[in-house]
Order: structure tokens, then sequence, then C-alpha cells
């Protein structure tokens, strides 16, 4: 992979994850996005794999037991 | 021992515990069960955090954010009691990871993927693959993966909970996210799903 194409891939993952990035570099990673290809797939991808662990979130719910225990001992401490 | 301190807390300041953070259980004992890998560990490490913050929620910082303040009591809490029984996580060589490439690895497998199929082979994988697949990685990159995919925390708060810089938060993720994905890779070719090519998937996607 071309330095310039690791670098961008690298500062692209700010947009990824929602991260604060200034509209000049946004619109400099995009630009790069858009005109290669690969790096264009891969950013495809890593937004898929995000994705796909988000399906994890919300689908393990805490023990009913554990949450009147807790509650319990809250009221004791 | 901090353990057997009464909690001193006002009245609306032990209702407001109760009404704030008591409804954050579900994330806690997620991540807690992420952290351990193991449901009775889990267990212990959700009540023991709750009964730290409670003890110490006098010194919360009304209008912070709540969980990011719960999450890192809880990370504390795992790092300084938990971790020492965990099993040893997979040894992961740090150059094998760097040199991973999911994107090329799919392209070897079939040239003729565009970007849409290789979703169906990650739509394939179940989500106890994929919890399998986290629970592999070793405890850094576990962590921010989780924290950051799973909980959905900025950079920042991240920082915060970790207590690391946030340059360092950014390189665990970005080297988690790789260690995920050469598991996930490998998990899906366990399981068959990236055994040969699926001409036929690409019109069973929804």
């Amino acid at each position: 992979m071309k330095e310039g194409c690791r670098r961008t891939l690298e500062r692209a993952y700010l947009i990824l994850d929602g991260e604060e990035i200034t509209s000049a570099e946004r619109v400099t990673i995009q630009e790069h996005l858009e005109a290669c290809e690969p790096c264009f797939e891969r950013y495809g991808l890593e937004v898929e794999v995000k994705r796909v662990i988000a399906r994890l979130r919300g689908c393990t719910t805490c023990p009913d037991e554990l949450k009147a225990k807790i509650t319990t001992l809250l009221d004791q401490a | 021992m901090a353990d057997a301190a009464k909690a001193d807390l006002t009245q609306e300041e032990k209702e407001r515990f109760q009404t704030d953070a008591l409804p954050l259980l579900d994330s806690l004992y997620s991540g807690a069960l992420r952290m351990t890998r193991n449901p009775s560990d889990a267990e212990d490490l959700v009540q023991e955090t709750m009964l730290r913050a409670y003890r110490a929620f006098d010194r919360f910082e009304a209008g912070t954010n709540l969980k990011a303040w719960l999450f890192r009591i809880l990370t504390n809490a795992y790092i300084n009691t938990y971790r020492k029984k965990q099993r040893e996580p997979l040894k992961v060589s740090q150059d094998e990871v760097e040199d991973f490439d999911l994107y090329r690895e799919l392209k070897n497998h079939d040239p003729e993927m565009s970007v849409t199929p290789e979703t169906i082979v990650l739509d394939n994988l179940v989500d106890s693959d994929i919890i399998e697949a986290i629970d592999d990685l070793p405890e850094q990159f576990r962590l921010a993966v989780v924290l950051s995919d799973v909980e959905g925390f900025s950079y920042a708060e991240m920082a915060e909970i970790m207590d690391v810089p946030m340059g360092t938060v950014m390189s665990r993720l970005h080297r988690g996210r790789k260690a995920l994905q050469k598991r996930l890779w490998e998990v899906a070719r366990d399981r068959g799903i990236v055994k040969g090519p699926h001409p036929d998937q690409a019109d069973a996607k929804s």
C-alpha cells in the first residue's frame, strides 16, 4: 500500500468514528477515496466491519437477579 | 478498606444514582462480559463497580457523562482485580497484525468480488462468531474495540476510561481492528463461509 493511501485510511477512521475533523481534511480524504478504488473499497470494508460489531450493542442484558441484588446492596450501602 | 465504608450521599444524590445509573446496568454488564469473558466474573465485576460508584457518587460531576464515568470505574476494577485470574489471551504477533489486510484476502479469495458481496461474508457470521473473535483479542485491543464499536464511546471518552493519551487510543483501536479482521477472516474460513465462491448469495442478500 502506498504511503498516501495508508495515511488517508488512518485519517478516514476519524470520519468512520464520528470524530471531529476539519472540513478541509474531510474533503482531502473524500477526494482520495473517490479517486482510488482500493482505498474506497477498503474504507467500505471498515464501515461494514464496524456495522457488524455494532450488532452486539444492546444484545446482552444484565441478569434480573443481579439487578435485584445490586438494588438491595445499594439500599444498605 | 474502601469497600467497608458507608456511602455518604445526600438523599437527592441517592435518588439520582438510582434513576441515572441503574438503567446503565445492561451496558455495564455487557462491557464486563467482554472484559472478563465469563458471566460469573462479569456479575462480580458489575456489582463491585456499582458499589464503588455509589460510594464515590458525591465526586461525580453532574452534567458530565455518567456512562463514561461508570466505565472508567469498571475498567479500573477489572484491571486491578480480575485481570490477574484471566486466561491468557491469544498471542498475536504484532507484525502479523500490522500486515493483515482483509481487503487483499477477499480479493485473493475471489478477484471478482466487489464491495457489496464482501458484506455477505460478514453478514454470514452470527453474533457468537463475532463474540468469539473479539474474545480472542489481546486485552488492550479488545477493550478499545469494545468501547468504540460496541459501546459507541468517542476517542476522548476512551482516553478517560483507559487513562491513556488520545494517540494511544487511536493506535490501539487501529491495531485492534486489524487483529479482529484477521480473526473474523479465520472464523469465516473455519465455518466454511469463504471456502469457495458463492455466486448465488449475491441475490440472497436482502
